[in-house]
């Protein structure tokens, strides 16, 4: 068997000259990136630079205006509506307000996402996934709780919980710590790391300049809604809009 | 993050049980528990949708009637009664038979008897009362004489009814502008009718399609999970199709009821009047009208419900 580089891996997600437009208002401009399987990348940038709008692109809430996105080998850009629920499901999300269901205990939270994504699954096998996923994110004792009865970083643990229960090959996190304290953040951080260690290819868009640091992987820069700076992982230390 | 792998596959017969319990749940038992959860604001849609097809069914009704006394007034228009003197002479009326007879626009010719009219009248609602209540028959002999054209009963009419034998008070069954005169009652009455049902229909379904946007934006953040984590657009849509449905099929349910009981009213007030209510009008007919309304509201609650969902519903 011929040895494969991490280079040469086919990339899970491609942006080929992408271009987005809101109106008068250019929020991407001419973007070009790979990511690879298995690899945590940070997406940074100021407010307004474009990295929302970039994770939309991946998870086709919106269209480009201009170029191609391919996520996993489906093409985000040119996706008829049928085919949307196969790309979503492909594609992890976490957001920074956490979008859990009040109504619904975190296992049934977890458990919910994996039903409503896949019928053959039974409510006794959706429950027991759910609360391996709970545990593998630490939050097995908090299974029968509900969202307003678990603090920011639980609540967050429970959405990353529901983004991965069904094993999708991609996971985007949009200011995941955002709302955290810098200890509760730090292990949401050390958790995406995990995740992305289990061969899940993870994006986050985040302004938490210490994390990116410490982590020290592949950081993307966004800024006016172009690419200025890919720095490999491991020298993610001189940011080019965070030092200046 | 290892122990989430899944299991050994089962057996097939389980994995459809457990997609078809899964199935009814999302779709139907979501769609039931959030119908009765969102009463207050489906409550103006059932109320309208109720009218609609209550008024369609009463149209129906009428529709039956009209089409009943169309065809009676059509198949006697081509009959024309020539109504005989009390003291009209047996040759006298067999003169005037025979010259029917040889009349190349007559097809037939038959005498009726002052009795056989009493018995004839008799058999129509409304009249044996009437004829009961008379000490004597006011019922006159005839010639029942059935022409060949309905163009051409004025001109047999005319050749007989200064005949010495005809009753020159009401000398015969025929009425130039009758018939004309219901057709076109009958057509003003059927084009109102339509279009006050098509605007009726635009209401209830309005009225409906804003139930649903309701019923959409109450649950927009349990959609929007949906959607992100993939789940197939018809198990997004469905239950709020299946909601406008369970709508409809409460309002179908509602006035086929409704309009069956005015059937069974109007029947039987029918067979104990002196005027006939709803000619031809039976509670068969009644049943038939009953069950395409029940048919009829899960479809248009459906087909409303569509629309709102294709138009609010983004993917």
């Amino acid at each position: 068997m011929a040895d494969v580089t991490f280079s040469e891996l086919t990339p899970l997600v491609e942006f080929v000259g992408v271009n987005r437009v809101y109106g008068q208002v250019v929020a991407l401009d001419d973007c070009f990136f790979r990511l690879l399987p298995g690899e945590l990348s940070f997406l940074v940038g100021p407010s307004g630079a474009g990295k929302t709008t970039l994770l939309r692109l991946i998870n086709r809430e919106i269209k480009p205006t201009r170029g191609e996105v391919w996520v996993d080998g489906l093409p985000a850009h040119d996706l008829s509506a049928k085919r949307l629920a196969e790309l979503r499901r492909k594609v992890g999300v976490v957001f920074q307000d956490f979008k859990l269901l009040p109504r619904l205990t975190a296992a049934e939270n977890v458990a919910f996402a994996l039903q409503v994504t896949d019928l053959r699954i039974a409510d006794g096998e959706a429950r027991e996934r759910a609360l391996d996923a709970l545990d593998a994110v630490g939050l097995h004792d908090r299974a029968e709780h509900y969202p307003h009865e678990l603090s920011g970083g639980q609540q967050q643990r429970v959405a990353i919980a529901r983004a991965v229960v069904s094993q999708p090959p991609l996971l985007i996190a949009d200011e995941p710590t955002g709302n955290l304290d810098q200890e509760t953040a730090w292990q949401i951080s050390t958790l995406l790391e995990d995740i992305a260690r289990f061969g899940t290819t993870v994006l986050v868009a985040t302004h938490n300049m210490e994390i990116v640091h410490r982590l020290q992987r592949r950081v993307l820069t966004l800024s006016a809604g172009r690419i200025v700076d890919d720095q490999p992982a491991g020298r993610s230390a001189r940011l080019l809009w965070a030092t200046s | 993050m290892g122990n989430i792998l899944r299991g050994p596959r089962p057996p097939r017969w389980r994995t459809v049980k457990v997609v078809v319990r899964n199935t009814f749940r999302y779709l139907v038992g979501g769609a039931i528990r959030n119908w009765l959860r969102n009463f207050g604001s489906t409550a103006p849609a059932l109320g309208s949708m109720t009218l609609l097809l209550l008024l369609v069914g009463l149209g129906l009704v009428g529709a039956v009637v009209g089409q009943n006394i169309a065809n009676t007034e059509a198949r006697d228009a081509s009959v024309l009664h020539v109504y005989l003197r009390d003291d009209a002479t047996t040759d006298a009326v067999n003169a005037l038979e025979a010259q029917l007879s040889g009349n190349p626009d007559v097809q037939s010719v038959a005498y009726v008897s002052k009795s056989e009219a009493l018995a004839r009248a008799q058999n129509r609602p409304g009249l044996p009362q009437l004829a009961d209540a008379a000490e004597s028959n006011p019922f006159p002999a005839s010639l029942d004489v059935k022409i060949r054209s309905v163009d051409r009963v004025g001109a047999v009419d005319a050749s007989v009814r200064h005949n010495p034998a005809v009753d020159s008070g009401v000398p015969s069954s025929y009425d130039p502008s009758a018939y004309r005169r219901f057709q076109q009652v009958l057509f003003w009455v059927a084009a109102v009718g339509i279009a006050f049902l098509i605007l009726l229909a635009f209401i209830a379904v309005t009225v409906t399609a804003n139930s649903i946007r309701a019923a959409i934006l109450s649950r927009r953040d349990e959609i929007g999970i949906m959607q992100l984590v993939g789940a197939p657009r018809w198990m997004v849509r469905g239950p709020f199709v299946i909601e406008g449905a369970v709508t409809g099929a409460a309002a179908g349910a509602l006035s086929g009821v409704l309009a069956l009981v005015v059937c069974v009213f109007a029947v039987q007030a029918g067979a104990s009047s002196f005027a006939q209510i709803a000619p031809g009008l039976t509670l068969k007919a009644g049943l038939v009208i009953g069950l395409f309304l029940f048919l009829a509201g899960p479809l248009l609650g459906s087909v409303s419900s569509l629309g709102s969902v294709r138009r609010h519903l983004e993917s």
